[in-house]
């Protein structure tokens, strides 16, 4: 392996982490909010919970999306395909 | 769903975190011990508890890829390839669940963790730290092959993947067991990667849960469009989990966990009996 593929796969390793932290903090950001709500008696609780849960389960959809770009712009077709069609198979599950 | 009380709130943080953290330290998910937990303690119906555990399962595998994946560990290529026949075991998991009644699924769980308890046992009563086989990358290359940098070595460590169909084939129903019942899918793939395709334990481990992520979310989808999640009682599960695992990070990495591998095994196969009572309970009137 060459030093510039190494660069490219530690800043692709960053990006994945990022994403999935993004994805963790905002949902719990969410979820604390929701709760907070829900004590409170406020009629938005339910709803800011379900956004909660949702960014989280959209959060392993967003990594994905990330492995697709990542793997397309490092010309590696095989794998930008193989995490396409993990992505596409998400979508039919979320919209089936 | 039953009203939660404050005492139900903190049971249910804590017991998130106690996941969380034998996730993260352990590299186990616990998402065998979620749904008994719930159906046993908390008597929730079977599938919200399999739909609850589902969402812990992906929120623990996100807090814990992150830094896998920054340490190098998980093996991306190689999960990437077994998402694809995990997560469509995983869909076909969750809609079969749906069609099964309660007493079904809580039998075939009871079923799966007398397997699982004495997997643990032999886990854990084997001695540590020995790496088995030092497999010579005799044959070629594929474009799986990776390496980790182990810190118990102080070393870079090489390995060769093999037999990629085989396993891909196997990952489709540790995908539709975690679709059925609200495992991760762990307790197959790990010994899968590792025996099967000559992967080290450490990314083995590290692969799988990168690999479960997207699993339990591929079936997570189902349950959520089937309204079958229980929001307040997942939101508080899944803040005790992300408590945990980010814990387990940071403080426990490096902890011995034969012993806890021990006590895992004990808790699993106490829960497996009181599965399978449960499961005639209901089953046999």
């Amino acid at each position: 392996m060459n030093m510039e593929a190494m660069f490219s796969e530690r800043y692709f390793a960053k990006l994945i982490q990022r994403t999935l932290l993004c994805g963790v903090f905002l949902s719990l950001g969410l979820i604390f909010t929701g709760l907070a709500f829900t004590v409170a008696g406020s009629a938005y609780g339910p709803g800011v919970l379900r956004s909660g849960v949702l960014v989280l389960l959209l959060t392993p959809a967003a990594r994905v999306i990330m492995l697709v770009y990542g793997y397309w712009r490092g010309g590696e077709t095989y794998f930008a395909l193989m995490s396409f069609v993990v992505l596409a198979l998400l979508a039919v599950s979320i919209l089936l | 769903m039953p009203e939660l009380s404050a005492l139900d709130f903190f049971i249910l943080f804590f017991f998130g975190a106690f996941i969380g953290l034998a996730g993260s330290a352990l590299g186990i998910g616990g998402g065998i011990f979620m749904v008994p937990f719930l159906v046993l303690a908390l008597k929730l119906p079977m599938h919200q508890a399999v739909a609850a555990s589902l969402v812990a399962i992906v929120a623990a595998s996100s807090a814990v890829a992150a830094v896998n994946v920054e340490r190098g560990l998980a093996n991306i290529r190689l999960g990437v390839t077994l998402e694809v026949t995990t997560a469509l075991g995983s869909i076909a998991g969750a809609l079969a669940a749906s069609r099964l009644p309660a007493p079904a699924l809580q039998l075939l769980f009871a079923l799966v963790l007398f397997p699982v308890s004495a997997l643990m046992f032999f886990k854990g009563s084997r001695p540590p730290g020995k790496t088995p086989p030092p497999l010579a990358p005799s044959h070629g290359t594929s474009p799986f092959d990776s390496a980790f940098f182990d810190p118990a070595l102080a070393a870079h460590t090489r390995y060769t993947v093999r037999n990629m169909a085989p396993a891909s084939f196997v990952s489709f129903f540790a995908g539709s067991l975690s679709g059925l019942l609200g495992i991760g899918g762990g307790i197959v793939q790990v010994p899968l990667m590792n025996l099967v395709c000559g992967v080290p334990m450490k990314a083995a481990a590290a692969t799988s849960n990168f690999i479960i992520g997207v699993s339990a979310a591929a079936s997570a989808y189902v349950y959520f469009r089937k309204g079958l999640i229980p929001l307040e009682l997942t939101a508080i599960i899944v803040a005790g989990v992300l408590a945990g695992a980010f814990a387990g990070i940071y403080a426990l990495s490096r902890a011995r966990s034969e012993k806890l591998q021990l006590a895992f095994g004990a808790l699993t196969l106490l829960v497996a009996v009181k599965m399978l009572l449960k499961s005639l309970d209901t089953g046999g009137a």
